[in-house]
């Protein structure tokens, strides 16, 4: 009788609570997580959405070296549709998707993704503190400052006598001439490059993803039996579908986008655009070239285009991965 | 006791006296800050700011004798940008309100930067120093743009073509055959094609590897120009001051470069790392190959001084002109000044004109040209006691004569990239001479509309 009264009395004072509240409270309580959200609304606004206006509206001018602080950009009457005509007309165009879709796909299946879910798998499978420390040594390329990493690549692929592979690899082995071997094989470093680094993001993921996968899943598939490739194929992967479509997702608009490497090791070269992709011909045709001729709103087309890329790319991904289910409460808290 | 207040007393008024007047004069002097900025690539070229440093005191003490209260307060800011992104950094800082007041650059950005309305012309003011009319009529002509000065030339260069004589001995060339190529060349009797035959020789005799026998500079830049006019081209219309292509001239031009690579084991150097690849080649397994006198001394100082520096130069590398296309043709060379512009956000462009003119001088122009192997650009400065000490400038000389110039247009950067893509693409093979013409005029009639002429 008296916990049944007690019980009544609590959930009276609930039911009163809100009747209590005055209008700035309610006013306070209504705004707090705006106010939370509001540094990242202003960062983002700042930083993200109104460069990704202008960019988009600089897509449709001619802005350039020889009419900046001239043009006004901001006005319909100076937008047309030329730089894209200009893009698609391009002799180059496939050569430069082509070199894209390459270079996003080689290094995302076998490094990104591919090398990631690898190493997860065997760090975590092997003794904790090796597993740690060995990811820790992976971890190094993606902590050095990127100018210093390619520099490494370079004098590893540097023409002999002064390369490393050259050097102490191929010239033993006879193997090759001495070449600067990122003539003769720029794809390759391209992707090896960019590939150490990027494999180190999803072999976090994942990792963390696996030590979280509850051990009576494992110590069951063994009781009944199951090999160490039946355990992965069907316990770790389908548990850790999450983290996978987050890095490949993630990856492959990061690899859309990224270009920095590329810049660095070839600049695109050596031949004539054959490791040009598509965000570095945004940034050529933006920022760089050799008389200065840099052409901003050219550019920008290249890089609304790669915008929409990306969408298109995300929106496949997540009906791929069925991402609304992923997101689904779990049915057991549906109960 | 008292006297020794009173002395106190006598000298701290002293000083105070002393101490207002001091403030007052102070205060009557205007320091200017003259922002100069320059490209240069250490050490060879750093008398291109330095200098400025060396006029300020110079200068200041012209105002103070004739009581101007103005004083400069120099900046020099030097480095060796790219040039795209040397020429950007203009424009933006320009558009920022932040230019300098001095800016070094190539002639050719003159038109781009009057048509913006970022530099001023210099009519009106460079003739109150009469030390300009020293500087050569011809890099004048550089620096004009609609019938208006808009900049001071600060160096002047040629682009010979280089070769290595040891190589040329291992393929059988005698001593006097090698001291004697300048010559025929100049006389035309050693053509491009003969040029190429004898790379050929070279590759298939093993002297030098395939792709070794003829190297251009690795990415777009004005050295492919002189190629072109040596086919008969031309690239400004002196009637309109359009940018023109010639079609007829192109074909030739691109067939040179095709046969090159493909034909004539030459050009395997597009694409090449400057420092590590491309000057290591040049300066050890390539036959012939176009650079730039300033080269001389960045080669010297930088890659060869551990075997002899220049003297080990003299004795391996021989230069002439860029041969003629055709037997009893012209040979030509091309000279890419530097001028010094001043920026219309400049608020004493007296002054900024004035230490120009001071720079602009036997001792200080000499200091750069001796260093970094740049030809003069001063009257009688071939006479100038320690110029003549050079021996690079005094046997490159002559190629002035045979000069020519990258044209003053705002799309020139438009043009050059369209049509060194389009050579780029007959080295690799992607295109054939055909194929490259078509490009380019397809190409600039899409980039340029009304402004290119197609010939």
């Amino acid at each position: 009788m008296s916990k049944n009264f007690q019980l009544e009395r609590e959930t009276s004072s609930l039911s009163s609570f809100p009747n209590s509240k005055s209008f700035f409270s309610k006013l306070k309580s209504w705004l707090l997580p705006y106010a939370f959200l509001s540094p990242t609304l202003v960062v983002v606004t700042l930083f993200f959405f109104i460069p990704l206006v202008m960019v988009f509206i600089l897509s449709f001018t001619n802005l350039d070296m020889t009419n900046f602080g001239i043009l006004k950009w901001w006005q319909p009457a100076n937008w047309t549709l030329d730089n894209y005509v200009k893009i698609f007309t391009n002799r180059f165009f496939p050569r430069i998707l082509n070199n894209t879709l390459m270079y996003v796909s080689m290094t995302l299946i076998f490094f990104n993704v591919g090398m990631a879910l690898v190493i997860a798998l065997i760090t975590t499978n092997i003794n904790r503190r090796v597993g740690f420390a060995f990811r820790l040594i992976w971890l190094m390329c993606r902590l050095t400052p990127v100018v210093v990493y390619i520099m490494m690549w370079k004098a590893l692929a540097g023409p002999a006598p002064m390369g490393v592979l050259n050097k102490h690899i191929l010239g033993p082995l006879g193997i090759g001439g001495g070449e600067f071997l990122l003539n003769t094989n720029p794809w390759v470093f391209v992707i090896l490059a960019n590939g150490f680094i990027g494999a180190s993001f999803g072999m976090i993921i994942f990792s963390s993803a696996i030590e979280a996968i509850p051990k009576d899943y494992m110590i069951a598939s063994k009781v009944d039996g199951a090999s160490t490739w039946q355990t992965i194929r069907y316990i770790t992967i389908p548990m850790i579908k999450w983290p996978l479509l987050f890095v490949t997702t993630y990856q492959t608009l990061s690899l859309l986008t990224s270009f920095e490497q590329i810049l660095l090791l070839t600049n695109g070269g050596p031949g004539l655009y054959e490791t040009e992709v598509w965000s570095l011909t945004a940034y050529h045709r933006a920022f760089s070239s050799y008389f200065g001729n840099t052409q901003w709103g050219y550019g920008s087309a290249w890089a609304v285009i790669l915008v929409i890329i990306g969408i298109i790319m995300a929106i496949i991904y997540l009906r791929v991965f069925k991402f609304n289910e992923l997101i689904q409460e779990p049915k057991i808290d549906q109960l | 006791m008292k006297t020794s207040k009173s002395l106190l007393s006598i000298i701290l008024i002293v000083i105070l006296v002393m101490s207002f007047t001091a403030m007052a004069l102070a205060q009557d002097l205007d320091i200017i800050p003259i922002k100069v900025r320059c490209r240069a690539k250490p050490p060879m070229e750093n008398w291109r700011g330095l200098n400025f440093l060396v006029a300020e005191k110079d200068l200041n003490a012209d105002l103070e004798a004739m009581g101007d209260p103005r004083r400069v307060k120099v900046e020099v800011i030097q480095d060796n940008l790219d040039w795209g992104d040397y020429i950007t950094e203009f424009v933006l800082g320009y558009g920022a309100g932040e230019s300098p007041d001095i800016w070094l650059t190539g002639h050719e950005y003159i038109g781009t930067q009057a048509e913006a309305g970022r530099i001023i012309a210099l009519d009106g003011i460079i003739e109150e120093f009469p030390i300009y009319n020293l500087v050569f009529d011809t890099l004048w002509d550089c620096t004009k743009y609609k019938g208006k000065i808009w900049g001071v030339p600060q160096d002047a260069e040629a682009r010979p073509l280089y070769w290595n004589k040891t190589l040329l001995k291992k393929l059988g060339w005698s001593d006097g055959e090698i001291a004697a190529l300048p010559g025929k060349i100049e006389k035309g009797e050693f053509t491009l094609y003969d040029m190429l035959e004898t790379a050929k020789q070279a590759v298939d005799k093993g002297v030098v590897e395939p792709g070794n026998g003829f190297w251009t500079r690795p990415k777009n830049g004005p050295d492919f120009t002189p190629f072109y006019y040596a086919f008969g081209g031309e690239t400004i219309d002196s009637a309109t001051g359009k940018l023109v292509f010639d079609k007829t001239a192109g074909l030739k031009y691109y067939g040179f470069f095709y046969d090159a690579a493909q034909k004539y084991g030459s050009m395997g150097c597009l694409g090449l790392d400057w420092s590590s690849a491309w000057h290591p080649g040049v300066t050890s397994k390539v036959l012939f190959w176009v650079g730039g006198t300033w080269q001389w001394a960045e080669w010297a100082e930088k890659f060869l001084k551990d075997l002899g520096g220049e003297a080990y130069m003299w004795e391996n590398f021989g230069f002439g002109l860029i041969p003629a296309a055709e037997k009893g043709g012209k040979p030509n060379s091309l000279t890419h000044p530097l001028a010094y512009l001043v920026s219309s956000q400049c608020k004493y462009p007296d002054l900024a004109v004035a230490l120009i003119a001071k720079v602009t001088n036997y001792g200080p122009n000499t200091r750069h040209a001796i260093t970094s192997t740049h030809l003069g650009i001063l009257k009688g400065q071939t006479e100038y006691k320690f110029y003549k000490q050079s021996r690079l400038l005094s046997e490159a000389l002559y190629m002035l004569d045979y000069t020519t110039f990258l044209p003053n247009n705002p799309y020139w950067g438009t043009y050059s990239t369209i049509t060194y893509e389009a050579l780029a693409a007959c080295v690799s093979g992607d295109f054939t001479p055909e194929k490259a013409v078509d490009f380019v005029v397809e190409g600039l009639n899409r980039e340029l509309g009304d402004k290119i002429i197609i010939k």
